[in-house]
């Protein structure tokens, strides 16, 4: 916990301050998460006061203060996925009114001229993307969750509120559908 | 059987590979630093979804009041004249009309009047 349970108890209370004190301890890890969770960098603060926005309408319904943590990372996970979802939507409806050659030469203008290791971070950042495109909004979510956040089973038995087999079984399916499309970009970065 | 080895060996090393990706993808993506305008902000849309629920609310109040002035002038316009001008069945008191249906004969027999 990066805060006192006294000081959640108070937000929870209405105390705006002490409100104010619970966002900005975790206002970093969360955008964080965001950031991983959505890849997209000029959303990811708008995501950020949604999550915060949800935490701030729904407080008072958190039972006690020591499911706060995974609280909010519900709130974080139902944000990115509404995200994604809206995103998906606007994409297909953007991409559709363009012609692949426009799609080409907007790829190859956003490509620019960058240093080695910032190339290497980006084609990270695009081949994860792209991996990760291949499930769907939920079991990409869960999937960056556990392989990149880190989070153990138990953990996300907490913030989704299934139980640690269910949670397995769908992992699996997830991972196996990107390690075939790993294997089908060749199972290399470069 | 070497086949196989060489398979499991393969989805192995895949796997560990799609790990150090995750890995390589977690560190390529450090957690912003939030910028200055992230707490007004938040607290500007707090404010704007509190405004918009209060005026909500408003309106739903609103249109109950008028929906109950409405009724109010609808029955003493319409409903309460409609029924003053339906015909009424008695002007006379409860004691004359159970007197009409119930002829009291027995005090007729006393006085003689029936014989």
């Amino acid at each position: 916990m990066l805060v006192e349970f006294e000081l959640i108890e108070r937000a929870r209370s209405g105390d705006s301050g002490a409100f104010n004190q619970v966002v900005r301890a975790y206002r970093k890890r969360i955008l964080g998460t965001i950031a991983r969770l959505i890849s997209r960098p000029e959303d990811v603060e708008d995501v950020g006061q949604e999550v915060f926005l949800r935490l701030y309408d729904s407080l008072d319904q958190l039972r006690t203060p020591e499911v706060f943590e995974p609280w909010l990372y519900r709130l974080t996970v139902n944000a990115a996925y509404d995200y994604l979802r809206r995103q998906r939507r606007r994409q297909e409806s953007r991409m559709s009114d363009l012609s692949e050659q426009q799609v080409m030469l907007a790829d190859a203008a956003a490509g620019g001229k960058k240093s080695s290791e910032e190339t290497r971070r980006t084609k990270v950042r695009e081949l994860v993307e792209s991996l990760l495109s291949k499930v769907s909004e939920e079991d990409r979510i869960l999937l960056t969750m556990k392989e990149v956040e880190g989070l153990s089973l138990k953990e996300l038995e907490k913030i989704y509120g299934v139980n640690e087999n269910a949670l397995k079984v769908r992992l699996f399916r997830a991972r196996q559908r990107v390690v075939k499309a790993f294997e089908a970009e060749g199972g290399e970065l470069e | 059987m070497d086949r196989m080895k060489r398979d499991e060996q393969f989805d192995g090393q895949l796997d560990s590979r799609l790990e150090s990706l995750f890995k390589e993808y977690r560190a390529s993506i450090p957690d912003p630093e939030p910028s200055a305008g992230f707490m007004p902000g938040l607290w500007r849309k707090i404010e704007t979804r509190r405004t918009s629920n209060l005026t909500l609310f408003r309106r739903w109040a609103e249109v109950c009041l008028g929906a109950a002035v409405a009724l109010a002038l609808l029955m003493g316009a319409v409903v309460i004249p409609h029924y003053e001008k339906l015909p009424v069945y008695s002007s006379a008191s409860y004691v004359d009309v159970l007197e009409a249906d119930h002829p009291n004969t027995y005090v007729d027999i006393l006085t003689g009047d029936i014989k």
